[in-house]
């Protein structure tokens, strides 16, 4: 579900960085750079970057389309590949098999018996439809604050990660104390903020 | 670009050192709402600011954070909540996540506010009329800015709650009078 939907899971982010250059021009090298790639190297497993909010097979932005506004409004699309790990063993003991038979030997080496099974894992990829997980970020660059749409451990990090690859600034989770010591601007509040520690609220 | 009022930077290391000594403030925080809304039927006054009208829903997740084993509960269904939560507080439970309804002026939004990360799961907001029904030039653009403005209202009536909050917290009101009624709501309502 997009961040435009009737029903949201958000995480909040505060953007902290300086870009370098001009703002916008760093924004939209940023988006280009990061923009969403297939998976075509060997031995990747996860195709990642950024797409069109509107449209996840759209990578090409053009007229700067991410712009809304203040907001920069993007999707990040994950492509994963996962070969059947019992598939895999299975096409490895048949080829293991017939290599020991052409070349007579007992067994294969541990060097030989990887690079079988990464050479018959690369084939087995190519006829596995990856699982495409598409995550909404809308980047509000006047407040310095970001909306992600999925509360998952793995889909943050992933976010945080490409946003600092691609525009070189920190996303840093709004958690309580964080946002507590944006919203308290007195100096003894926030000398008392850094000192508190958990009460009972039961008698 | 608008600044934050603070600007620290965080390490990796600092920041999770933070995420879980601190993480009572968040738990703190929904305990203490659940009470001032409970209190005041349902209307929270921020002094100075606002009316903002707080409603427990039908779900609700206590934690024993200071336990060497996480001792959860999770109470389901409308008005169920009360006995079993109150009753999970004198425990010493926390709120570690519940869903609510806030409201301060015309919009109404339901989520489910998360403690520790403070982030806000199922945020419903009112609906956003269709690209079709917009009458601008770019409808689509309209329609997205009506959504985020509504998401940031969202936002901005949990944070002066929030900010209610911590003020008490880091006051000696907080000692002297929210916390004994803190307790004494928890207590009273035994038996």
């Amino acid at each position: 579900m997009g961040l435009l939907s009737r029903s949201v899971s958000i995480m909040r982010y505060r953007v902290r960085g300086e870009l370098a250059g001009s703002f916008w021009d760093s924004v939209d090298e940023g988006v280009k750079k990061g923009a969403f790639r297939e998976i075509d190297t060997p031995g990747d497993e996860v195709g990642m970057g950024w797409v069109a909010m509107e449209d996840f097979t759209d990578r090409d932005f053009p007229g700067a389309s991410y712009l809304r506004g203040n907001y920069v409004a993007l999707s990040l699309r994950v492509d994963t590949i996962r070969v059947p790990p019992r598939i895999l063993e299975i096409q490895v003991r048949k080829e293991s098999a017939k290599l020991l038979e052409e070349t007579g030997k007992q067994r294969l080496s541990s060097a030989q018996h990887r690079e079988l099974k990464e050479r018959i894992k690369e084939t087995l990829k190519r006829q596995v439809f990856p699982s495409i997980q598409v995550f909404d970020l809308i980047w509000d660059t006047s407040k310095a604050v970001a909306y992600f749409g999925a509360h998952a451990v793995k889909a943050r990090d992933r976010v945080e990660s490409h946003f600092k690859k691609c525009f070189g600034l920190t996303l840093v989770p709004l958690i309580p104390y964080i946002r507590a010591t944006e919203l308290l601007v007195d100096k003894d509040q926030q000398q008392a903020l850094e000192n508190l520690k958990p009460c009972s609220m039961a008698r | 670009m608008t600044q934050p009022a603070c600007n620290k930077e965080y390490n990796i290391m600092d920041f999770l050192d933070l995420l879980s000594e601190k993480a009572f403030l968040g738990r703190e925080f929904l305990t203490w709402l659940w009470f001032k809304s409970d209190q005041s039927a349902w209307r929270i006054e921020i002094p100075g600011k606002k009316v903002v009208e707080v409603r427990f829903l039908d779900k609700m997740t206590l934690d024993l954070s200071d336990a060497d084993t996480p001792q959860t509960v999770t109470l389901k269904g409308e008005y169920s909540g009360l006995r079993e939560g109150l009753a999970a507080l004198r425990e010493g439970k926390k709120i570690e996540e519940a869903r609510i309804s806030v409201k301060a002026a015309d919009n109404d939004f339901a989520m489910i506010l998360k403690g520790k990360w403070f982030s806000f799961g199922s945020l419903r907001t009112p609906p956003v009329l269709p690209a079709s029904e917009v009458d601008e030039e770019e409808p689509l653009e309209g329609a997205f800015l009506e959504k985020v403005s509504l998401i940031e209202e969202s936002m901005e009536i949990v944070d002066s709650l929030f900010e209610y909050f911590l003020k008490l917290r880091t006051s000696d009101r907080w000692e002297s009078e929210e916390l004994p009624g803190v307790r004494r709501w928890v207590e009273s309502s035994s038996g």
